[in-house]
């Protein structure tokens, strides 16, 4: 690893951090946030072998027929959390789909498969993680946290979802960091996740582009008049 | 592709052109067009985007969502194949305490298959950096040598903008441009802000058809604002040598194209004179000789210069006298800033895919106080504008979940924005590549070592431009993302903008530069080097364009001297 490659990482985990720290986006308050409970007890961190070796698709792969070479990892035990965790993390509603039911589960198990670095690094952290969660309901509850109470559930993805987590709970937050990360890249890439955000795009029109709709340029107008702005057309 | 032996015919080629990408791709239109028979060797292999671009399909379809991987650094879907950061088989080597990054494709078409598209003009500051501050070297000519070319290049390959009218910044006669597309929300909120501090907002210059541009070979569409010009585009409507100028000299029947051809030096009838080339068959490993009038570098910066140090006198290369053949090697600094604006939170829906990239960018507009002594660095940079709807990166979405982390998804989509710098190096004497005296390819062919090093110059440009940044964040009420981190920890790696330039500078005097103002070796009369390793300084603004204009000017240069029997 180069000094300027080990700066990058720093950079992206500094750039991770920050602005968590700092602020969150109004309408938007943690679930539980505040009232979650620090456990007692935290489970140690579980280790994970390394993965078996396996080949990338090459820096030539047949664009038009894509395929996924490397075999995946995870048992039916931990695909069935996973895709547990998706429908709580990003859980169906009115407008689009969980993202378990969805099967968002198996983009992450492809993910935490492939034989590349962060997808690698990403292994170790789910892999522990999933580890970890059965081991803390054991702690907690007894039981396997696929066999604790949709509540015993919800308590513990706030405890892992907390701002600022206990230096015991780093471990397990940056899990949960991780699993957040892969659902919502997994989820919103796919066309019901798309339609939830609303996104309209990805589709070929004759003439010239027509820019914003007039419902945008009067939010615009709306918004630069309220900072005191004034725009000059190009 | 035409059989070797048809290659191997004793002067049945006017010119070598080596490479196939933008000065490659000029040079074999220009040069066929004039009535030269041109032989082309592309080290990559054979490529067609009609049958290799994938356009539509949504990233879903590819693994890991397409996301960059080391196999393929801008995507799965990305058009570059073959090859990218590194190529198996074919490594390069730094110096201790150096990071560069080479990026090389292996394809036809070379690096214009997945390219910036920003094809600003340079300016008369630009072609004579060191009369205005002594620094680096004047270039032998100025804009005035370059515009009518740039005029003509800007027709030929289509370009969209609008006017500029700013110092340095020279304005396309009338015609040469197609109109630019309307600029985006974000877009709009960043020329508000910036003009409110005294900061001009422009349309970009952009490589993307706005109007058809009919042709009876390679008739190309404008852009339908959908897809990722960086897949390649198979309606021609963003500028690539694969549909435009290739096949346009392929249709004169006088362009031959040997693909997989790995050219490892130059070879010599006389002292002053080339023979042709040697080249590697990639696929089978035989070595071939192949001889015209003359030979045309454009294997890109890197590759050309590796070529002229491998060739000629071991030790010290083909060309060489003045010593400055791997010397002088720039690269763009590069540094993004991003931002969260609430007040761009929730805001109402519409299509903002465009022409692909920016539709409007900041160009450098201190020149004054530059003059005055104001600053801390020499020279300029811009900034390229980003912010669209999309998924928000996970730095604004909260560390919830559940029904919170949807809505907070669905109200920061399109709220987050950047300001991508760009700007001039200024050579140095630690930065520079050479032959490594051990390693050598697959094909027994010595690498190239790079030394890199950014000065205290860069430095203090990338921390103006940050402060730039943060007071436009700051005047919209945006929450700034970077990390607060020394400028020298925030910027890009040497080579990795992509814009490596300046290894076989041109010049007036044959003592302190490789070639002459056409691209002509000094030392060697039939042998012109066409691609970035002749520009004697780097300038902010994106090389392509300049590229371009120097290939069409030096091939016509070329293409007359032939033709006036200066070769025979």
């Amino acid at each position: 690893m180069t000094l300027s490659r080990r700066t990058t990482m720093q950079w992206m985990m500094t750039a991770a951090l920050l602005p968590l720290a700092r602020w969150s986006p109004a309408d938007a308050t943690p679930a539980g946030s505040g009232t979650a409970v620090a456990f007692d007890r935290v489970a140690d961190w579980p280790s994970v072998p390394p993965a078996a070796p396996a080949k990338g698709y090459g820096r030539d792969p047949n664009l038009m027929e894509p395929k996924v070479p490397w075999p995946l990892t995870f048992s039916s035990g931990q695909r069935g959390v996973v895709d547990m965790l998706g429908d709580m993390i990003l859980p169906a509603d009115a407008v689009s789909p969980g993202a378990g039911a969805l099967g968002v589960g198996a983009f992450i198990d492809e993910w935490i498969s492939a034989p590349y670095p962060i997808q690698q690094a990403d292994r170790q952290k789910i892999l522990a993680g999933l580890g970890w969660l059965d081991a803390q309901a054991s702690v907690l509850h007894g039981k396997p946290f696929a066999a604790i109470t949709v509540q015993q559930r919800a308590a513990m993805l706030d405890v892992l979802s907390s701002a600022a987590p206990k230096a015991s709970m780093t471990a397990p937050v940056a899990f949960m960091d991780t699993l957040r990360k892969l659902f919502v890249l997994g989820f919103y890439s796919l066309p019901e996740g798309k339609a939830d955000m609303g996104y309209i795009g990805d589709t070929p029109s004759e003439g010239p582009y027509p820019g914003p709709s007039p419902e945008a340029l009067a939010h615009f107008a709306k918004l630069i008049g309220a900072m005191g702005l004034t725009y000059a057309p190009v | 592709m035409t059989p070797l032996a048809a290659a191997a015919t004793e002067s049945s080629y006017d010119v070598i052109i080596v490479g196939s990408g933008a000065a490659g791709g000029m040079a074999a239109f220009s040069l066929t067009k004039s009535g030269l028979r041109c032989l082309m060797l592309e080290a990559g292999r054979d490529y067609d985007p009609q049958a290799e671009v994938n356009m539509f399909a949504p990233e879903s379809d590819a693994p890991l969502r397409g996301a960059s991987t080391p196999d393929k650094p801008f995507g799965y879907f990305d058009a570059t194949v073959g090859g990218g950061w590194q190529i198996d088989g074919e490594p390069y080597t730094m110096r201790e305490g150096s990071d560069f990054r080479w990026y090389r494709p292996r394809m036809l078409g070379g690096r214009t298959n997945h390219w910036g598209r920003h094809v600003p003009r340079w300016g008369a500051y630009d072609f004579k950096p060191f009369s205005r501050d002594g620094l680096g070297v004047d270039w032998p000519i100025g804009y005035d040598d370059v515009a009518p070319f740039y005029d003509r290049v800007e027709r030929m390959i289509g370009v969209n903008g609008g006017r500029l009218d700013l110092e340095n910044h020279p304005d396309s006669p009338a015609g040469c441009l197609m109109p630019p597309p309307r600029p985006r929300v974000p877009e709009m909120l960043i020329k508000a802000t910036a003009e409110s501090l005294g900061i001009p907002v422009r349309s970009a210059h952009t490589a993307v058809l706005t109007r058809d541009m009919p042709d009876p070979v390679a008739p190309r569409k404008a852009c339908f604002n959908a897809t990722p010009c960086t897949r390649g585009c198979t309606i021609g409507a963003m500028f690539q040598t694969t549909t435009s100028f290739l096949p346009m000299a392929k249709a004169t029947g006088r362009l031959t194209t040997i693909t997989d051809a790995m050219v490892s030096r130059v070879t010599m009838a006389t002292p002053g004179k080339a023979a042709g080339v040697e080249y590697v068959d990639r696929k089978t490993g035989q070595r071939h000789q192949v001889k015209a009038r003359a030979v045309v570098l454009a294997a890109g910066t890197g590759e050309t210069t590796r070529l002229l140090l491998n060739s000629g006198e071991r030790g010290r290369g083909l060309a060489n006298a003045s010593g400055e053949l791997g010397r002088n090697l720039t690269d763009s600094t590069g540094a993004s800033f991003r931002a969260y604006v609430p007040a761009l939170a929730g805001r109402p829906r519409y299509n903002e895919d465009g022409i692909g990239g920016q539709h409007i960018y900041i160009p450098f507009w201190l020149y004054g106080q530059q003059k005055r002594g104001e600053l801390d660095f020499a020279r300029g940079y811009h900034f390229e504008i980003g912010g669209r709807f999309g998924v928000p990166p996970a730095e604004v979405l909260p560390r919830a979940w559940g029904a919170a982390l949807k809505t907070a998804v669905r109200n920061t989509s399109g709220s987050t924005i950047a300001l991508t710098l760009r700007g001039e190096m200024i050579p140095n004497k630690d930065t520079f590549c050479e032959i490594d005296p051990v390693t050598k390819d697959r094909f027994g062919i010595p690498v190239l070592r790079f030394s890199f090093r950014w000065s205290q110059n860069e430095i203090n440009q990338v921390a103006h431009g940050r402060r730039t940044a943060h007071a436009v964040f700051k005047r919209m009420n945006a929450t700034i993302l970077d990390p607060d981190l020394p400028p020298e920890q925030i910027m890009t790696a040497g080579g990795e903008i992509i814009h490596e330039l300046g290894t076989a500078r041109m010049g007036a005097d044959p003592r302190s530069s490789v070639v002459d103002g056409y691209g002509r070796a000094w030392e060697v009369d039939n042998l012109v080097l066409m691609d970035g390793a002749v520009f004697a300084s780097g300038a902010h603004k994106n090389p392509t364009l300049t590229i371009l204009a120097l290939a069409l000017r030096a091939s016509e240069r070329l293409a007359k001297r032939i033709k006036t029997g200066a070769f025979a």
